[in-house]
């Protein structure tokens, strides 16, 4: 077992070189819908079962299904509503099983990037053929259903084996979300060279807050426009990047609607915010960031 | 390192649609549109889970949402959803009675036997008498041999047989567990819902090789027990949230033109305590204060459902 992941070096938030976004935005904010199909009768895995109950787990199963039936639907006007864009994380096969999501996530120009097949199919224990396996025919399903390219990542579950994230980047992918160590992107080392990391976030994640940290809809929104208040200051001085990943099962409820609306106004309302997809992001820091970053940890003292 | 089987990487169920064959996938926009009575554009459905929970119920094969939390005997467990049986519903009954807002009764079904005077407020009050199951401590879950889980939902739907014979026609399994027996069986008892499948907020027709059922929009994830006991928030908190849901559910009615149903699940152990039951009253009476739902037993809105869906 390794002791740490290993994919990058310490970097300090202090003295870092300025990150610029495009028309002079402080903060890259991005909404990325986990648009997921979770099976009723899922494979075993020796690290981690699918489900807490015995198969079939009615409850957590019709639980999520809610999403993909009643959540999705609403969750997406709403996002319309405000003008933000969505950057699916997606279980691939859901573009076989509800081809009319992909449709109209498709029409309304959002972003598709993988969250491997089903998310009850982890890589916890997969070789490094299978996870290529997973990422080939994920990236052939996107582009199938959507004919975009896949550039993103998120392992299903946060499921993430030692070698992933050096598979992701021989197989090409542009960036991955599998870590939470930063609120800027940052250079990813793998054995195959460039990836970047896009900060994800489990603090202003609906699934921690509604599912573990037993929020209330006014506290949600709280938090969320608080994260944000902040990172839009510190946005002053140098560019930050804020991720709020959301389920379609729920912030798609008629008792969460308004709040993640909330959110979307709150946002929405400052000048200086960049409305992104996680494309955009990475190929921007990429093309203006990548290298002046890179040679500023190079250059750290040890 | 060597790797999964290779089945993991099999996926026989990939396809068009769900991966099972109990009901079909449905978009909230697609479903059917239904006019309640009066044109109201919200049922109103008070879903009251009245549970029994023995002493020595355990934790197998799953911890039973709301069960014994401590170390045999639990008296705090055991009394304090007893409680619920003997004090709680009867302050539920008179909140609702006083109201005119009916409630269906998910009764665990040894109750009958058990407490045949809380049956017969119960029935006195208007309510409708459906199942919850045995007890909280029998769960139907995939472990369960079909012939034994047969037997189970008879004995429940005898139990709970009304002085005129009438069984029961809904449905519910202790802790929305099911097997994957339930479904047929169901159906094949006779039943006409059942309200444990929590993916909808409208109804839909389920199949099963021994016949359909109509699947019920019960709430869970905003019920009672869940956010007040599980989860340890506020009373206000779920009227805060049962506001938000009303406000967005009628908003679609009215613009969609088809009704929905706004669920109350509530507990008599939880929703029952001294302390919470003015706080259900004063939100009934805010629901009701316009005149924008139709109160209605689960049994009425899914025969109107079935009426007007065919």
């Amino acid at each position: 077992m390794l002791s740490e992941p290993g994919h990058y070096d310490y970097a300090p938030y202090a003295g870092r070189p300025r990150i610029t976004w495009p028309n002079g935005a402080r903060i890259a904010f991005w909404v990325v819908p986990n648009i997921e199909h979770y099976e009723l009768e899922p494979p075993p895995n020796a690290r981690r079962m699918p489900w807490t109950r015995p198969i079939p787990d009615v409850l957590g199963y019709s639980h999520r299904d809610y999403g993909n039936r009643v959540g999705f639907w609403r969750m997406a006007e709403a996002m319309a509503r405000h003008g933000v864009r969505g950057s699916v994380s997606l279980s691939c096969a859901v573009c076989d099983h509800y081809p009319e999501i992909i449709e109209r996530c498709c029409e309304l120009e959002w972003e598709l990037f993988s969250h491997g097949t089903y998310n009850t199919r982890y890589f916890y224990g997969m070789s490094e053929d299978q996870q290529r396996e997973v990422i080939r025919e994920n990236r052939e399903t996107i582009l199938r259903a959507s004919g975009q390219s896949l550039d993103g990542w998120l392992t299903p579950a946060l499921s993430n084996d030692e070698t992933t994230q050096h598979i992701l980047a021989e197989e090409g992918i542009l960036y991955t979300l599998d870590m939470l160590h930063d609120d800027q992107p940052m250079p990813v080392k793998t054995r195959a060279g460039a990836l970047i990391s896009i900060p994800y976030s489990l603090e202003v994640n609906d699934v921690p807050l509604f599912g573990m940290r037993n929020t209330p809809p006014a506290r949600y929104a709280e938090i969320c426009k608080a994260q944000f208040d902040q990172l839009y200051a510190e946005g002053a001085e140098s560019g930050t990047v804020l991720c709020m990943p959301v389920h379609p099962y729920l912030v798609g409820t008629p008792q969460r609607l308004a709040a993640f609306e909330e959110v979307l106004a709150h946002v929405t309302g400052h000048e200086g915010v960049w409305l992104a997809t996680g494309r955009e992001i990475a190929t921007w820091w990429k093309q203006h960031h990548l290298a002046e970053v890179q040679a500023w940890i190079e250059g750290l003292p040890a | 390192m060597s790797g999964l089987p290779p089945e993991y990487l099999v996926y026989p169920h990939r396809r068009r649609g769900l991966d099972h064959d109990f009901y079909t996938h449905r978009n909230l926009a697609e479903a059917p549109r239904v006019a309640w009575p009066g044109g109201k554009p919200l049922a109103l459905w008070v879903a009251v889970q009245a549970g029994h929970f023995p002493m020595d119920m355990g934790n197998k094969p799953f911890p039973m949402p709301g069960g014994t939390e401590r170390p045999y005997p639990s008296y705090w467990d055991y009394t304090q959803r007893d409680y619920g049986n003997r004090i709680g519903i009867f302050r539920l009954i008179r909140a609702l009675a006083a109201r005119g807002v009916p409630a269906t009764a998910f009764l665990s079904a040894v109750l009958a036997q058990r407490y045949p005077l809380l049956l017969r407020h119960i029935r006195e009050a208007g309510w409708e008498v459906a199942a919850g199951g045995l007890d909280m401590g029998r769960p139907h879950h995939g472990g369960l041999p079909e012939a034994e889980e047969r037997a189970m939902i008879r004995e429940a739907l005898d139990l709970l047989a009304g002085p005129d014979g009438a069984r029961p026609k809904g449905w519910h399994s202790p802790g929305f567990s099911e097997s994957m027996n339930t479904l047929p069986l169901l159906a094949e008892a006779g039943l006409s819902y059942v309200a444990d499948w929590v993916n909808d907020d409208l109804p839909y027709p389920v199949t099963t090789k021994s016949g359909g059922l109509l699947a019920m929009p019960i709430s869970w994830d905003m019920s009672d027990q869940r956010m007040l006991a599980q989860q340890h928030m506020a009373t206000g908190d779920w009227v805060e949230s049962v506001r938000r849901t009303m406000a967005v559910l009628r908003a679609e009615a009215e613009a969609a033109g088809g009704g929905r149903v706004l669920c109350l699940t509530i507990t008599p152990w939880v929703m029952g305590q001294p302390h919470r039951i003015a706080a259900l009253g004063a939100l009934l009476d805010e629901i009701l204060a316009d005149g924008a739902v139709w109160p209605a037993t689960g049994e009425a809105i899914a025969a109107h459902w079935q009426a007007q869906t065919g």
